[in-house]
């Protein structure tokens, strides 16, 4: 099967590159298809946790992307209670098949590091974030102590 | 080894001999069948060439039961074709499409040219690049499969293969169109001169007429460029000429080819026809030969076919008979009525009337889509068999299973099913491909990404 030999090899990849994020992926022991992976933002108010993601890989990949959700919760305006995600990088309409998982984990990383609130997922976050930035700082700060998981020491 | 000798074009003789012997001993065998004093004069032709007396018919790169022809010398035609070395060889050409179409001459070791073990699971043994391992054609009639092929050519006037070419092919624009390249027919009294290039199977003998397909955009992966998809490097591999001449695997290729099937993804295009692009979504990079589709299978090929025929009728303003079952292709000849009629015509056809617009049974007026018939059904209760019965009741279910779970796409009509994700919508019909809302049935806009996008 194409999915599972690409999916070994990319995580071969990943588990072999010097990147410190290396040790944050997890593969489920009988299915190569779901991956777990555990985002570490640099940015404030993000920085003071770590977020649990879940990677679907269809049987179709790489010519049908993986689906993501997060499975930690996170005050984001681009990504909503339920852990649902709009990626660009990963829908039908842009992916490419030659585009590799940890090409989307930066793409993902980026944007929780970056909200974008002109592409809201959340309109009352992404108002918040726009008219008072220090109350969206403190809210989001504050869930993420409570609801984020622990960061992992390199 | 076994040869095939045809004298003066007349029926071949099968000659037996050692794949060590000189084509000088292969004439001296042709001549004392023929009853000839002499195999001097004798001409022996091979793939587009005269093979010399002192080489051997391994160096030149004849296969078993090849046929070869042997003439006399024509009077008229007192020039010897000079050897031109190897370049110049049909058996040692390598026609890289990603060279701006030159030709490359091979470095070959003229020994064992093995066409013995089998390619088809692209594995990366096959990748020499001697003998005939640089062209890929598909092999229809005996391997049903992309095989390793074989260039030959022969006179476009009498169809022998006696003709001599001027000058080698050096792109796969010499080889197929034609009237590019030109030679000299050995034939007595054919004044051919246009070269007529074919490709066959090179991984086992082939009958005459048995030719195949060229599908020039598969090579010999002798960069060793990893695959698109998989990232491993196989061989062969297929390129596609989009500008980064992205390269793809065969095994690849194929699950991206019924990836793209199964959502009905590819593109109708007016010239090409039903095609896809390179599998990164570059910019005019359209496959041209469709045959390259054939690595689906047989019948994945055929609903491929089938799709493509579809498309190509919708285009032009055909509709599909909407009856399970039938799915006739119809032009309407009176474009301003609603009414089609799916005519019984040669077999084809149904007979059902239709409504253009709704797809339901023709009716005076406006369309009413969610219209119930099943009490129009009720009233024609005769000449209704067991079976008509059973299957109008399962087009009834279909129907309403279609219409629960699907919204049509405000743009084209076209019933979409939502099978997870947001509630951005993009029309499946890549011919309409218009975004929109699931819950609103508008066009996407900002107002449903700020208030409902995930629902």
């Amino acid at each position: 099967m194409a999915a599972s030999k690409r999916l070994q090899r990319e995580l071969e990849e990943i588990l072999n590159s010097d990147a410190k994020n290396a040790q944050n992926v997890q593969v489920d022991d009988t299915n190569i298809l779901n991956w777990q992976w555990l985002i570490v933002p640099e940015n404030p108010p993000y920085d003071k946790g770590a977020f649990r993601i879940d990677i679907l890989f269809p049987v179709e990949y790489p010519f049908k992307p993986p689906k993501i959700t997060f499975k930690t919760k996170i005050y984001h305006p681009n990504i909503d209670e339920k852990g649902q995600v709009c990626l660009p990088i990963i829908t039908s309409e842009n992916w490419k098949p030659a585009t590799k998982t940890h090409q989307v984990i930066q793409s993902l990383t980026d944007l929780v590091n970056n909200p974008q609130p002109e592409h809201p997922l959340r309109a009352d976050l992404a108002e918040e974030y726009v008219k008072d930035r220090k109350k969206f700082l403190k809210n989001a700060d504050e869930f993420t102590r409570k609801h984020g998981e622990k960061r992992p020491i390199y | 080894m076994l040869v095939f000798v045809r004298f003066n074009s007349g029926p071949g003789v099968a000659v037996e001999v050692d794949a060590g012997s000189s084509v000088g001993e292969l004439k001296a065998l042709v001549a004392q069948q023929q009853g000839l004093p002499a195999a001097g004069p004798l001409r022996l032709l091979f793939a587009g060439r005269e093979l010399q007396d002192g080489d051997t018919l391994q160096a030149s790169d004849l296969p078993e039961q090849s046929t070869v022809h042997v003439v006399l010398p024509r009077p008229h035609a007192g020039l010897r074709l000079q050897e031109k070395g190897a370049g110049q060889r049909l058996t040692r050409l390598d026609l890289h499409a990603d060279r701006s179409g030159l030709a490359v001459a091979l470095e070959t070791s003229p020994a064992s040219p093995s066409p013995a073990e089998d390619g088809e699971e692209g594995g990366g043994a096959e990748c020499q690049t001697n003998g005939y391992r640089t062209f890929y054609v598909f092999c229809k009639s005996v391997c049903g499969a992309v095989r390793p092929g074989k260039l030959r050519v022969r006179c476009g006037a009498c169809r022998q293969s006696t003709l001599t070419l001027s000058r080698g092919p050096s792109c796969w624009d010499d080889v197929l169109l034609p009237g590019r390249i030109h030679g000299v027919c050995q034939s007595e009294g054919c004044p051919g001169t246009v070269a007529e290039f074919y490709l066959k199977c090179a991984l086992h003998p082939t009958a005459e007429e048995d030719v195949s397909v060229a599908l020039p955009l598969f090579i010999t992966n002798h960069r060793e460029v990893a695959c698109i998809a998989c990232t491993d490097v196989l061989c062969p591999v297929l390129v596609f000429q989009c500008a980064d001449r992205h390269v793809i695997c065969l095994e690849c290729f194929r699950g991206y080819c019924l990836t793209r099937l199964n959502d009905r993804q590819f593109i109708h295009h007016p010239l090409i026809g039903y095609s896809l692009p390179c599998a990164a979504g570059c910019p005019d990079s359209l496959i041209k030969e469709l045959h390259h589709f054939r690595v689906l299978g047989n019948e994945q090929y055929m609903r491929y076919h089938g799709y493509g025929a579809e498309e190509c009728l919708l285009q032009m303003g055909g509709v599909l008979c909407p009856r399970a079952g039938c799915g006739a292709g119809l032009i309407p000849q009176a474009p301003s009525t609603q009414r089609v009629e799916c005519e019984k015509i040669n077999g084809l056809g149904c007979g059902l009337v239709f409504c253009r617009d709704c797809k339901e049974e023709y009716h005076e007026g406006e369309c009413h889509m969610a219209a119930s018939c099943s009490g129009d059904a009720a009233t024609q209760c005769f000449v209704v068999d067991e079976g008509a019965l059973q299957r109008s009741r399962w087009e009834l279910a279909s129907r309403d299973t279609i219409r629960e779970t699907t919204k049509p796409c405000p743009q084209c009509g076209v019933p979409v099913e939502k099978n997870g994700g947001c509630m951005h919508m993009v029309c499946p019909r890549k011919q309409c491909s218009s975004e929109w809302c699931w819950i609103c049935s508008v066009p996407w806009n900002r107002d449903c990404m700020a208030n409902h996008w995930f629902g």
